[in-house]
């Protein structure tokens, strides 16, 4: 069963973010817990974890702007 | 009031249990945050599981408690499911207000949470309506009222101590002191040393006691004698657990008025890992039963989550059913 990875809504107002980096690459095994990618928010930067064990397998590139819920990888 | 040093077994056993409990909820609802699969506004309990984990120990499950939006640890220790929290978390109309109250109202009368609220202060009227009910029908309940150092400066706080005093309910409220209210200093907005001390205002029928929350033997120990007190008809008691919160007010709170150094210091302390400690040299339990129950509490984690995956969202039919007022 694989297990998706959205940007995650923290905070009150947020309504997008900015998937500044990914810190595992596409392909690669991945351990839950892991520090996946960083997520920059309106005040803050935040490096987000894995949720799950398995292998990378990333939809949406590093560098760009994302609404809240936005389906950016899936860990299989 | 004669406190008993005694501290069996089988309550810390309890109070871990509860603990561990919390700690998989807490932990198993930041992951589904952190991967996009949830929304919830939360505010996590992280570091006031302890306060919690005794207070269900102590009470009976046809107790009542009244809660606030920090609530999460209290509502499981209290016995709530986990699945009518995790499909409330979801918005699903399996969970424990049908999907439509979601992380900060939950309710569940039939663990005996009866009301959690999101505004300050208000859970202390509202337990002692119930501690009043149960005072008229003799049914030997106690309600307790769980807030933070915040709404020990609300107005409904003075009004419910007093009440509570003059009528002797059966009522204990629990001021779970992490010293920040929002992102004030507890010294920044608090007139006295402590919360407990303003007991002394409203005469002899309330006590003030003042515990580490932290920490097992003291925060179970007060509990039982607060609850011994209530059902005795000898009055209520103004708890207050001195504890702390590694997040910030709410998840994404990034919490930069908490001092570093402050934050570091009670990492160090480690309370649950003492606590679990406490378990292990007096023999109640070994390591391989804690490890079993861990993954017992992973594995009721993940059904939950299966089943609120699962479960229908509420549909536009249900927008004016469970409220007050004519649509």
């Amino acid at each position: 069963m694989s297990t998706e990875v959205r940007i995650p809504s923290i905070g009150f107002s947020t309504q997008e973010g900015t998937l500044a980096e990914w810190l595992v690459a596409d392909g690669e095994p991945v351990e839950a817990g892991q520090l996946l990618y960083t997520l920059e928010l309106d005040k803050s930067v935040q490096e987000v974890e894995s949720p799950a064990s398995g292998t990378l397998r990333i939809i949406a590139p590093a560098g760009e702007v994302y609404d809240i819920g936005a389906l950016i990888a899936e860990i299989v | 009031m004669t406190a008993s040093d005694s501290f069996p077994a089988s309550a810390l056993l309890d109070v871990y249990r509860n603990t561990l409990k919390i700690k998989t909820v807490d932990e198993g609802l930041r992951r589904l945050i952190m991967s996009g699969a949830i929304h919830p506004v939360f505010h996590p309990p992280t570091g006031q599981e302890i306060v919690a984990a005794s207070m269900g120990a102590v009470l009976e499950p046809s107790d009542y408690l009244c809660t606030i939006y920090r609530g999460l640890h209290d509502q499981v220790a209290k016995g709530m499911p986990m699945k009518l929290i995790v499909a409330e978390y979801f918005m699903k109309t399996t969970g424990a207000c049908k999907g439509k109250g979601g992380a900060m109202h939950l309710t569940h009368p039939a663990s005996g949470v009866m009301v959690t609220t999101g505004v300050v202060g208000s859970s202390m009227p509202i337990a002692n309506g119930l501690a009043w009910a149960s005072q008229i029908k003799g049914d030997g309940r106690v309600s307790v009222a769980c807030f933070g150092d915040g709404a020990s400066n609300i107005g409904a706080f003075h009004e419910s101590l007093n009440l509570a005093a003059v009528w002797k309910l059966p009522t204990i409220f629990l001021c779970q002191n992490n010293r920040y209210a929002e992102c004030t200093t507890y010294e920044d907005a608090t007139s006295s040393k402590t919360v407990a001390e303003r007991a002394a205002a409203y005469g002899p029928n309330m006590v003030g006691v003042t515990v580490d929350g932290n920490d097992a033997r003291e925060m179970w120990t007060a509990m039982r004698d607060a609850v011994a007190r209530a059902r005795a008809g000898d009055g209520p008691t103004l708890l207050e657990a001195n504890t702390f919160r590694f997040s910030g007010h709410y998840f994404g709170d990034q919490d930069p008025y908490i001092p570093k150094e402050e934050k570091e210091a009670e990492k160090a302390k480690d309370s649950i890992g003492r606590l679990r400690q406490q378990v292990l040299d007096s023999g109640v339990a070994t390591e391989a039963d804690l490890d079993a129950l861990k993954a017992q509490f992973e594995a009721e984690f993940e059904e939950a989550v299966e089943f609120a995956r699962a479960s229908p969202d509420p549909g536009l039919d249900e927008i004016y059913k469970d409220i007050y007022g004519a649509a």
